[in-house]
């Protein structure tokens, strides 16, 4: 709207008394002044010395972990089923790797994938506050796409790195629009509502999008976000992190062909939902580079928890609460814990519905309730990846215990990843009552894995597939990955 | 506390329902709409958000692949074909519309299409049918869960929500899949569902279709490979219910041997005559009768003579436009639409170029434009109106106000019409060959052997018209 019409506008406006929803309609923002514009700014034009020393080890990390746990999840059935029905339904096209499956290579937004779907799908990935999964997002969209440039101009470590951070800086100040996102969720599935938009961001940085395409980037992802709670917990939860992956490339992609979205999609307006539509409350703030080198990532403020079982993240509590009765049973007679010492096991936990599972029926119900975690360690001092075989779901010691499970909501144990604890409260057939609590587990950003742990759970999860060359390469590849002139390096590894 | 089973019901009603079930009521409104939504997707081709999705879709590559409407060369995987010839049906909002709210058509047609394409064994024209129907009635069940879905949007763009739900059921169907299979195609879909209505009004709009149509193919294809999601996904607030603020949902009782009574026969749609949201044929048809008004009574009639033009309309923020910049907000904007019938006496398919945007003398006219929301104008498509009136430089003024526009459910195209419609849009991309074979194959499609041929025709393009728009954009 040219500015003459604008002042011709105006004095007739107070004459007429003009609707007051029209008139706020004409005082749109200026295009550059919008969040939404912001953050097509950031992805566009953030640099790597951005990156500090902390966010660029925190970020290997998160980049080691997501591999190991991807190329584990390539031997589960739900990675199977994805991986054939891409097979089936598309020719080969040798472009992007396929964790795991050596010489298995699909086009770039199937890669994404089914490596997303192989990252979430035992529940084993890393998880932030506020809650969601982050890398299982974004580095499959990465890889791939990176695999999809051409060799003369592959991305070096450096900037895969950077468009890797892009991707989970996204979410994270997505994720700080909304109270609601600080809680356990309820409804969305939160990486399938801020993932999409990690990959889309992330994907449009290695694309070299100018600051309008990665804002219409982003838009585009916001009309493929958000998939219900309901899904968890279910084989299709997997598919959440997958599909944000893929469709966040997608998004890219078409961005990057001139397609165009809502340039107030971040933006909150009323009548009119944009990403808000995913949230309850909703209060946008733009992402500001400021003009010296410096970006304070939220990476360096908040670290990432790294799970050291694959169950969701709340388990974690309750299992080593859990581990520490455990420890005094085993203490006091035989090596192990009979169920027939054991007469009723309290469970003090948040109140959250769909991790509340007195009997489940299947690996991924197991992966999410509390009983059956806390019973799990209380039998075996600890839960691993045996936890959740189709025998060890129906131990009958296992099944003895958890008839016997009562779970409590203390009014001071929110649902929210920062401030809950787990309690174990075991009475004994004597009547003696074992105690264990857990306000912070091993793993927690509070208390994170040492790198001598997270590598010893990469080998564990990488070497069930990659023959051990290839395990410790990647652990001195990744390690090494802001020095590399070229990712190809960690490229030819995956598989 | 949960209600039980509904949507086992869902899943046991799309498998038991069969052709026995099909009145002619449906079978004849049906067949309409699968001609508009073709009519509409030919036209579609032509567009920029189309060749920008069908260049991104070539990047992928499959044995078996499916046609895209109105190009003989090109095929593409299914699922891509789905996409691509959804975007091009939603394109320029040409489509049909429902109420509830909703674009039902475009979801499923596009997706049902494309896979029958692959399937090893043709279904006929009455399987296609009885899939095509299965998808709207899915769709139109689901939309009567929630008080919310009866007006028009503000949150989710209502394809992207029940679309893709409709599409997975539609596929189930013709796939043939068991009773829990089809209950898993729908728990899979809902994740795929949901886009915030802030695209619409942009070029990402027609992918709000396009992707409800690949999804939901997508959807009921892992469904038949063994993927299993929450088996109470309807059944549930944190499942399908997280689209909507209230949402109170019921089963669907089928009994294969007796009669079924679908939605669509009770509740007709609405086809377009103009390619824009359906709020605008209201305001069009108000301001063209407004403007015969004062063609009546005064002689030399000049539009320089109007000093103020006023528009009673329902409120809603995404159809409340007062200057469109891009030809997908003038088709969302009630000042852009009321202005271009007083102009030009018409609106139609070219009113939305570029150029007939940005004429000056039509900025003009959009700058004396007002809009009121009176509080007796609902925003629902079934209870709405629109009021346009002119004040001119005399201080005359001319009234008129549209209830129904002819188009609406209430007051539907004729035959003749709607035919006419597709013959209009088909023609810019098919030989005459091609577009009388589709309308007589959709005429009697219940008695076709095999719906590929109806593919066969969608590619007969006129060889000479497939150069000169390939090199043009619209």
């Amino acid at each position: 709207m040219s500015s003459k019409l604008q002042k011709t506008i105006r004095p007739v406006l107070a004459v007429r008394g003009l609707h007051k929803s029209a008139v706020e309609v004409l005082r749109r923002p200026a295009p550059e002044d919008t969040v939404t514009a912001s953050f097509g700014k950031f992805i566009s034009e953030v640099k790597p010395q951005h990156l500090s020393s902390v966010v660029l080890h925190r970020s290997k990390r998160m980049v080691l972990d997501s591999i190991g746990v991807g190329v584990i999840g390539s031997t589960t059935d739900v990675f199977e089923l994805a991986l054939q029905h891409c097979q089936h339904m598309y020719a080969p096209d040798d472009i992007s790797s396929v964790y795991g499956r050596r010489g298995t290579r699909l086009s770039p937004t199937l890669a994404a994938f089914v490596n997303g779907v192989a990252t979430h799908s035992m529940d084993f990935d890393d998880t932030w506050h506020p809650a969601t999964h982050p890398s299982g997002a974004v580095l499959p969209a990465v890889l791939a796409l990176s695999d999809m440039m051409s060799a003369n101009s592959k991305p070096s470590g450096l900037d895969f790195l950077l468009a890797f951070n892009i991707g989970i800086e996204i979410q994270g100040r997505l994720m700080r629009f909304s109270n609601e996102a600080h809680n356990i969720p309820k409804r969305f599935h939160p990486p399938s509502v801020v993932g999409t938009m990690g990959s889309a961001a992330a994907c449009a940085r290695l694309l070299s999008l100018d600051p309008s395409q990665c804002s219409h980037a982003l838009a585009i992802a916001t009309s493929l976000s958000g998939a219900p709670m309901a899904n968890a917990a279910t084989q299709s939860k997997p598919l959440h992190i997958g599909n944000a992956s893929r469709l966040g490339l997608e998004a890219a992609l078409l961005a990057s062909r001139g397609l165009e979205a809502s340039s107030l999609v971040l933006d909150a307006v009323t009548g009119v939902a944009g990403f808000n539509a995913f949230y309850e409350d909703y209060v946008p703030q733009p992402l500001e580079l400021s003009n010296d080198d410096g970006h304070m990532f939220l990476l360096e403020e908040q670290d990432m928890a790294f799970k050291r079982f694959p169950a969701h993240l709340g388990m974690h509590w309750v299992a080593d609460a859990a581990a520490s009765v455990h420890k005094i049973l085993v203490g006091f007679g035989p090596g192990t814990v009979s169920p027939a010492q054991v007469q009723d096991i309290l469970l003090r936990v948040p109140k959250s519905k769909y991790i509340n599972r007195p009997f489940p029926d299947s690996e991924h119900e197991a992966r999410h309730s509390f009983q059956f975690n806390a019973c799990s360690a209380l039998l075996d001092g600890e839960v691993t990846v045996q936890s959740f075989t189709p025998a060890a779901l129906r131990r009958p010691d296992l099944l003895a215990l958890l008839s016997r499970v009562r779970m409590e909501h203390p009014q001071d144990n929110p649902a929210n990843f920062n401030s809950m604890y787990g309690e174990v409260q075991v009475t004994l057939v004597g009547g003696d009552i074992l105690k264990g609590h857990c306000d912070t587990f091993y793993g927690h950003w509070r208390n994170p894995l040492t790198n001598e742990s997270l590598r010893k759970k990469f080998r564990n999860n990488a070497g069930a597939v990659l023959p051990s060359e290839k395990v410790e390469r990647l652990i001195d590849v990744v390690e090494e990955l802001d020095r590399l002139g070229d990712c190809r390096a960690l490229l030819s590894q995956l598989q | 506390m949960l209600r039980k089973g509904i949507t086992e019901s869902f899943g046991a009603a799309i498998h038991a329902l069969n052709t026995t079930q099909l009145t002619d009521g449906v079978i004849n409104r049906s067949k309409r709409m699968m001609l508009d939504t073709l009519g509409v997707g030919l036209l579609g081709t032509r567009t920029a958000v189309f060749n920008k999705a069908l260049a991104y879709s070539q990047l992928f590559t499959s044995h078996e692949s499916s046609s895209v409407w109105g190009k003989s060369e090109i095929t593409l995987p299914p699922h891509y074909a789905a996409f691509v010839n959804g975007i091009a049906v939603h394109s320029m909002d040409f489509d049909d519309t429902w109420h509830p709210a909703t674009h039902p058509s475009g979801a499923v047609l596009p997706a049902l299409l494309a896979l029958a394409e692959t399937l090893p064994s043709q279904p006929s024209g009455l399987d296609l049918l009885l899939a095509f129907n299965v998808g709207i009635e899915v769709q139109g069940r689901l939309m009567r869960f929630s008080r919310e879905a009866y007006n028009i949007p503000e949150r989710f763009h209502p394809p992207s929500v029940v679309g893709v739900m409709g599409s997975a059921a539609a596929s189930a169907k013709l796939l043939g899949l068991s009773p829990a299979q089809c209950t898993n195609a729908l728990a899979i879909a809902a994740s795929s569902a949901g886009a915030p209505l802030a695209n619409a009004a942009t070029q990402t709009k027609p992918l709000h279709i396009g992707n409800a149509a690949r999804r939901g193919l997508e959807a009921a294809q892992l469904a038949q490979r063994g993927l299993e999601g929450n088996p109470a996904i309807l059944d549930v607030n944190c499942g399908f219910g997280v689209y909507y603020k209230d949402y109170s949902p019921s089963a669907m009782a089928v009994s294969a041997s007796s009669d079924f009574k679908w939605i669509l026969e009770d509740q007709d749609v609405a086809f377009k005559r103009i390619p824009a949201h359906l709020g605008m044929h209201w305001v069009v048809d108000a301001a063209l009768a407004a403007r015969a008004k004062l063609e009546n009574s005064v002689r030399n009639f000049d539009l320089s003579q109007i000093r103020h033009v006023t528009l009673r309309v329902p409120p809603s923020k995404y159809v409340d436009c007062p200057f469109p910049a891009t030809e997908h907000q003038a088709r969302h904007s009630f000042q852009f639409n009321a202005s271009c019938a007083l102009l030009d006496n018409k609106v139609t398919v070219s009113s939305f170029s570029e150029a007939q945007i940005n004429r000056p003398a039509l900025k003009e006219l959009l700058s004396k434009v007002e809009v009121e929301t009176p509080k007796d104008n609902l925003p629902s498509f079934d209870k709405m109106y629109c009021e346009v009136e002119m004040e001119t430089d005399q201080g005359q003024r001319y009234v008129a106000r549209c209830d129904t526009f002819y188009g609406h459910w209430r007051k539907p195209l004729s035959q003749k019409d709607l035919v006419e419609k597709f013959s209009v849009n088909a023609s810019s991309v098919l030989c005459t060959e091609g577009v009388e074979g589709v309308i007589d194959v959709t005429g009697n499609i219940e008695r076709v052997r095999e719906c590929s041929i109806l593919g066969s025709y969608l590619r007969m393009t006129s060889s000479q018209h497939e150069q000169l728009y390939s090199t043009r954009s619209l």
